[in-house]
């Protein structure tokens, strides 16, 4: 009661803001479009500005340079030039100097009569902004102030406001917010020049944005040194306009929070007609700016923890809304009633830093929208040092880590665990929260929960390897390089990779380092070199127990040791290379048709773009079209496209693909194979129509839309939206599960003639690298909805799987001719993935069981609407005779 | 190609396909009738044929009407028996609809029989809706006017469709027009060939639609653009790499926000077969495609496409929301060489009547704003902008080009051309009942591929003449110089006829 009391109070507050708004013709209500690429980490040790780059050079084609900004929390006091208690307690006022002369006019009206300055100073910046390549525009001054407010003008302010019964420091957060108003209002918003607006205002964190690159704010403030727990980044792709602000850059701020946004809503009217109901008026006309003034909204004038605040921004809903305890229902369904009006609709993903003053911690919270149509991947990695991370792609997640290791090993180039959040769900809630938290001065740490709470953890009793210390070569028996080279010999890579993998457990990392450095020597010999490779290439693809190692330390050593034998080939020029010829950017011109001997084209996709006439993919599809078929395609930064544009009946082909590929890869093959070794990213196989597709880890957004075929094995999970208005005869399994949507307008035929079929099997690895069941083989509300042909066949021994799941598909029962369909694809699934039938599929609570116990069939259910004529005639119209029939056909209340 | 020496297709004669033509009156011959044959010399429009008791008026919809009274040819008049009576007919009165009427239809059925203008009393140049382009006129300098009228030979109506400056192929086509997509499935095969043959007389591009890329368009590869639409529909890294232009439909303008939809009758096996589906069962395209939610995600579409087919040109097919100048710069970012603005007029009568007359803004309001939004941001010369949904006559064509268009693209017409009547039931049952909008076998067989291209053709030869006369009339040397030209246009509603210079047409 008392909160509500402290609401109404705030609100009423901001009633003058009103009229100011209207008098200057505000709000107006046409929310800028734009795209985004969005980033952000938090990490327990603070850090360097620089490394925010790297995600951000990698996600230029998500922007187009005309606007770009970041915000670092939880900063390092010696940088700001003040102490922690300053740092701790002052609000760090930041305002941009569009116009440098309005400097004088802004202080007298906004900072002197008001503030008690403990420390300003201009933010250094390069000496010359076209020193800085690509940067067009002068980005604007800054000036930074560490400020309180003084207590006549709190005092004043409470009086005049009524707001009496706020506690002091809420009253001094509203301060500096109307205050921050007030002064965009004058300075920014209304009619005529912009001159100056306030960046941020919140405690212990800052903001910069300007017209460019993101990494450009980092280059042009010298954010080299500047240090701080969390960063997050955007780059924005505008499309209004031709002059261009600063001001309408991301991140946007609410008192303590900076929020970056990549989506856009499609009631952006109706969101500022509710924010405008509680005094709430935008002033930059983008939607991110609405955002974050609902999540302060709920957060500071509502008083709502965290878990409220998600859920008014994305509802839970359908199936998973029957999934809540009782009691959450019962407060969820009173929050989705007050508030569905500010709940933000349309694809969109925030990622929000923020100070939580009152538990004296910093967190970086990932939110995305219910029906997920943003791309999202969030990842953690622990070990000496502790850090969690959110980006719009997992290449995106891998380049900031690959360029903090670079900085300080103690930080792996892989992650312990990557994830993407199920929207409005009540697994997770759509929401990963990741929290800094401890004394100043002691060793800080990182947690992770979802939107519930429920931890996010890694295995704590396997350590990771510090790559900062050289580990010292150890002794192995004398026989075994020898007995290793009979076995490869054999060609049968099974069996080193058992006697390895036994022994991997046992072994610390200098045993393995030195395994590995065997291995590299073996490769040296050409005749072996395809072995080993196939061999390394198996420990990133399966799992196994890794005794009291960390598995990503194993995946980042085994990275390591493919890498330097794949840069080891000899380059592609006149002479013959041997078996193998690398490529790679710089020789990328000697490419040339392979020379009789030469089989498998290495290529290095580093240096190549992502897409455009540079583009890597390009480089394979010519490469192709000279004559080569086998590729190894390794140092991948996100380069899309891979193994489109080969054009059709490519059967024969093989591209073997490493590290973090892009976007689309596979998409439209007609023939070829590929085989993705680790996870992947956004939209693969897209009108796949022939070919074989592998993917050891999992697949992202609206995998296989609109394909027409093809053999799909996929080892981990699917994101949202796969297989959507697939026809044809598409095969595919997908060992983990999918986050929604499913095979929606499914039109493969009959699968037992020829048509097409998914196989989800629910399943998992566990930390010592078992395959264990998911909580259930299919989370989502939505599953086969509107499908018209083909079939799901999911491994659901516990009957997990309910109708009301299904829209357009039934359940039925799985017989001996589902069981022959799906064998042979079981068969490779386990040859491929080593997911056995007999020792996994089958095996219910340790007893064997017949497939029929295992599976279960959906199949499509004719549709009235998927049906000629969609229409019935009203009930009125319906003759005599009909509806007798259709009465008969009602079930008879009275026999009960 | 080089459209300076481009030669434009002979048109042929290619008379209605059923027995009696729809014209605007009926002549009757009465017993009175001694069978003179006078009547057969005096009508120079070939109204008449002989018969064996008495002559048939059987081309009577080429009949000009009582207004033929002054001349000495009329044959009523001359008649010694006076057994010829001439009246209005019926069928007209109820024929077509406000978009469409019936004079426009029957004038646009002239053009594709003879590939002139008709001689008739036929308003062939607007409908009759109210608005829009029926309130539009050109202002033609008067005779007094400082107009200096071309000679008609020199004037060029050809354009570029790659003006981004890129190294892509650049492709001029001699008409400013291209025929828009209609799948195979919507259409019948025979209705789709001969759109895509008349396209390539014509040396312009006929759309896919989304439907397949059936093999008996693989001769004409180089006039096809293939169309990428939501449901994905028979889009296959083949179809895309064989093709000149690739098109992104992303909406369109008679359904923004709903996708296409086949329903389950039309599925043939066939169409099916085409659509990798299962017959008998209603095809959806989603509304959005589920890839694509945000401008970057557009433009890594667009990478897609222009990875699979170095050379492609890439077109965007968008409706015209409110904020369609926001998408037409977001597209050319992310680089399209063509953005195509479909207006709410357009859509065969599968497109349910409330979207058609309530989503989208019309094509005449949409496209000065997006021309407008394009010069301020400097980029207008480096994307062709084509219009499209509700340009049914070489009228509209030039009023729109005049508003800011390169050039059009059209779907209607062409079905007109082939003798549809606009009775909207293209997406019932078996189809259509005049053999154009079906995929049932019978009713395919209605038309002939021959005469349907010429029709085709003839309707756009009438066109090109119509174009060239007004820009001839506006003293003007290529189309391109008409573009965004609003001061040779009026707007019935807010200018007063005789506040106007010039002639209004």
């Amino acid at each position: 009661m008392k909160n509500r009391t402290y609401a109404q109070s705030i609100i009423d507050s901001r009633y003058h803001l009103r009229d100011k708004a209207e008098a200057n013709g505000r709000p107006r209500v046409d929310a800028e479009e734009g795209g985004c690429g969005v980033t952000g980490f938090a990490c327990n040790i603070p850090v360097s500005g620089r490394h925010i780059f790297e995600p951000s050079v990698q996600m230029h084609n998500r922007g187009n340079g005309k606007g770009g900004g970041l915000a670092a929390v939880g900063l390092t006091p010696s940088r700001l030039g003040v102490d922690q208690k300053t740092l701790d307690e002052d609000f760090l006022l930041q305002v941009a100097l569009l116009d440098e002369t309005v400097l004088p006019e802004m202080e007298e009206r906004f900072i002197r009569p008001h503030f008690k300055v403990d420390h300003e100073a201009f933010i250094d910046t390069v000496d010359d902004y076209r020193d800085i390549p690509g940067l067009e525009m002068k980005p604007p001054a800054v000036k930074r102030y560490f400020v309180r407010v003084k207590p006549d003008a709190l005092a004043g302010f409470r009086k005049e406001r009524n707001l009496g019964i706020l506690p002091e420091d809420k009253v001094e957060e509203e301060f500096i917010y109307q205050n921050t108003y007030q002064l965009n209002l004058a300075l920014y918003s209304s009619l005529g020049e912009k001159r100056a607006f306030v960046l941020s205002h919140g405690r212990d964190m800052m903001i910069l944005k300007i017209v460019g690159y993101a990494e450009q704010v980092a280059q042009y403030y010298r954010l080299d040194n500047f240090d701080a727990h969390i960063w997050i980044a955007h780059q924005r792709y505008p499309t209004k306009g031709r002059v261009w602000h600063p001001g309408g850059a991301h991140p946007f701020i609410g008192l303590d929070e900076a929020l970056v946004h990549n989506g856009d809503f499609a009631n952006y009217y109706s969101v500022t007609e509710y924010l405008k109901q509680r005094n709430i008026y935008p002033l930059f006309l983008t939607d991110t700016e609405v955002s974050v003034q609902i999540f302060d909204l709920l957060n500071r004038v509502y008083g709502y923890p965290l878990e409220y605040i998600i859920e008014a921004l994305a509802p839970t809903a359908e199936m998973d809304f029957d999934h809540l305890p009782e009691e959450k229902q019962r407060i969820y369904r009173q929050i989705q009633a007050a508030h569905i009006h500010g709940s933000p609709d349309g694809p969109w993903f925030f990622i929000i830093a923020r100070t939580d003053v009152k538990n004296r911690q910093h967190q970086l919270i990932g939110i995305t929208d219910t029906a997920m149509l943003r791309p999202q991947v969030f990842a953690i990695q622990k070990g000496d040092v502790e850090i969690g991370l959110i980006c719009s792609e997992k290449q995106a997640i891998d380049a900031t880590l690959e360029s903090l290791a670079k900085e300080d090993p103690r930080f792996g180039t892989i992650a312990d665990h990557y994830w993407n959040a199920r929207g409005g769900s009540y697994t997770d809630g759509g929401s990963f929260i990741f929290t800094v938290s401890g004394s100043g001065n002691g060793r800080k740490s990182l947690t992770c929960s979802d939107k519930f709470g429920r931890q996010i953890d890694v295995p704590r009793n396997q350590r990771p390897y510090d790559f900062t210390k050289k580990l010292p070569s150890v002794k192995l028996e004398s026989t075994f390089q020898s007995e290793l080279r009979k076995e490869l010999k054999t060609g049968d890579i099974e069996g080193p990779f058992s006697s390895l993998s036994k022994g991997l457990p046992k072994w610390n990392y200098s045993h393995t380092a030195t395994v590995l450095a065997k291995l590299k020597g073996l490769a040296k010999d050409d005749a072996l070199k395809g072995d080993v490779i196939r061999l390394l290439t198996l420990f990133l693809d399966r799992h196994y127990p890794t005794g009291k190692k960390r598995r990503r330390s194993i995946l980042q050593m085994v990275t390591g040791t493919l890498n330097s034998i794949f840069n080891d080939v000899p380059v592609l020029n006149g002479k013959p290379a041997g078996y193998y010829g690398l490529i790679n950017f710089k020789t990328r011109q000697n490419l040339r048709p392979p020379l009789p001997g030469e089989e498998t084209l290495v290529a290095d996709a580093g240096g190549f773009s992502p897409e455009g006439d540079d583009s890597f993919a390009h480089i394979v599809s010519e490469a192709y079209g000279l004559g080569w078929k086998r590729f190894i395609c390794f140092g991948h930064r996100g380069q899309r496209f891979l193994g489109c544009g080969l054009g059709p009946d490519t059967q024969g082909v093989r591209i073997d693909a490493y590290d973090s590929t892009g976007d689309y890869l596979a998409s439209g093959i007609d023939g070829l194979e590929i085989y993705v070794h680790g996870n992947a990213q956004d939209q693969l196989g897209q009108i796949l129509k022939r070919g074989k597709l592998v993917v050891y880890g999992d697949v992202g957004q609206t995998f296989m839309y609109g394909a027409k075929g093809g053999e799909v094995y996929i080892l981990g999970n699917a994101a949202g939206r796969p297989l959507i208005n697939a026809a044809g005869r598409p095969r595919v399994i997908i060992n983990g599960t999918a986050l929604d949507f499913l095979a929606e307008s499914f039109m493969a035929g009959d699968p037992y003639n020829g048509g097409g079929f998914v196989i989800v099997n629910g399943l998992t690895f566990d930390n010592r690298g078992r395959i264990i069941p998911q909580e259930t083989p299919y989370p989502g509300s939505n599953l086969f909805s509107l499908a018209s042909g083909g079939a799901i066949f999911v491994r659901d021994p516990y009957k997990k799987i309910v109708p009301e799941q299904l829209n357009g598909g039934q359940i039925l029962p799985f017989d001996e001719r589902d069981w022959q369909l799906i064998l042979p694809y079981l068969k490779e699934n386990e040859r491929l993935f080593g997911i056995s039938i007999n020792k996994h599929l089958l095996i219910v609570d340790g007893k064997r069981r017949k497939p029929g116990e295992v599976y279960r069939t959906i199949g499509a259910v004719k549709l009235s609407v998927l049906a000629g004529s969609s229409l019935t005639m009203n009930e009125e119209w319906v003759t005599d005779k009909d509806a007798g029939e259709t009465l008969n056909q009602k079930p008879n209340h009275n026999k009960i | 190609m080089a459209t300076d020496h481009f030669h434009f297709p002979e048109t042929k004669k290619a008379p209605s396909r059923f027995r009696n033509a729809l014209g605007k009156y009926r002549i009757t011959i009465t017993r009175a009738c001694t069978n003179c044959g006078l009547c057969l010399d005096l009508c120079p429009y070939g109204v008449y044929q002989a018969g064996s008791k008495r002559p048939k008026a059987s081309c009577d919809h080429l009949c000009i009407g009582p207004s033929c009274s002054k001349n000495e040819f009329y044959c009523v008049n001359r008649c010694p028996e006076k057994a010829i009576h001439i009246r209005s007919n019926p069928s007209f009165e109820v024929l077509g609809d406000r978009r469409w009427p019936a004079e426009l239809l029957a004038g646009t059925w002239h053009m594709a029989e003879t590939g002139t203008t008709p001689h008739q009393d036929l308003n062939y140049k607007t409908g009759n809706s109210g608005g829009g382009f029926d309130k539009i006129r050109f202002i033609f300098p008067g005779k007094n006017g400082n107009g200096k009228p071309g000679t008609g030979e020199d004037i060029s109506t050809a354009i570029e469709l790659n003006r981004s400056g890129d190294s892509r192929p650049r492709v001029t086509i001699p008409l400013p027009l291209y025929l828009g997509g209609m799948s195979f499935g919507s259409v019948s095969i025979v209705t789709m060939l001969s759109r895509v043959r008349a396209a390539v007389a014509l040396g312009t591009f006929c759309c896919t639609g989304e439907g397949g890329y059936p093999e008996e368009l693989m001769p004409y590869d180089d006039h096809i653009i293939t169309q990428v639409a939501t449901g994905l529909f028979g889009v296959r890294e083949e179809t895309i790499k064989r093709v000149r232009i690739v098109e992104f439909k992303y909406a369109q303008g008679a359904k923004p926000g709903l996708g296409g939809h086949l329903l389950g009758d039309k599925v043939t096996p066939r169409v099916a077969q085409m659509r990798e589906a299962v017959p008998g069962s209603a095809l959806f395209s989603p509304f959005p495609f589920h890839s694509v939610y945000s401008v970057e995600d557009h433009k890594k579409h667009v990478d897609w496409i222009k990875e699979t087919n170095q050379k492609a040109l890439v077109s965007v097919k968008v409706s015209t929301p409110t904020d369609v100048d926001m998408v037409a710069v977001g597209s050319y970012y992310a680089g399209a060489h063509i953005v195509q603005l479909d207006g709410s007029y357009g859509g065969t009568g599968a497109a349910p009547d409330i979207a058609k007359k309530n989503i989208a803004m019309p094509i005449e309001y949409a496209l000065p704003k997006v021309h407008k939004f394009l010069l301020a941001e400097g980029i207008r010369d480096k994307i062709t902008i084509i219009a499209s949904g509700g340009i049914r006559s070489a009228y509209d064509m030039a009023k729109i080009i005049a508003m800011g268009a390169d050039g059009v693209c059209l779907g209607t017409a062409d079905l007109v051309a082939l003798e549809c009547i606009r009775c909207h039931h293209c997406e019932s049952g078996r189809g259509c009942a005049r053999g154009i909008a079906t995929t049932d076998e019978e009713l395919t067989n209605l038309m002939e591929l021959e005469w349907g291209t010429q029709r085709i053709i003839n309707m756009y030869t009438a066109w090109r003449t119509q174009l060239v006369g007004i820009l001839k009339r506006l003293g003007m040397k290529s189309v391109a110089e008409l573009v965004g030209r609003f001061d040779v246009i009026a707007h019935m509603d807010y200018m007063k006829k005789e506040e106007i210079e010039g002639e209004l047409d």
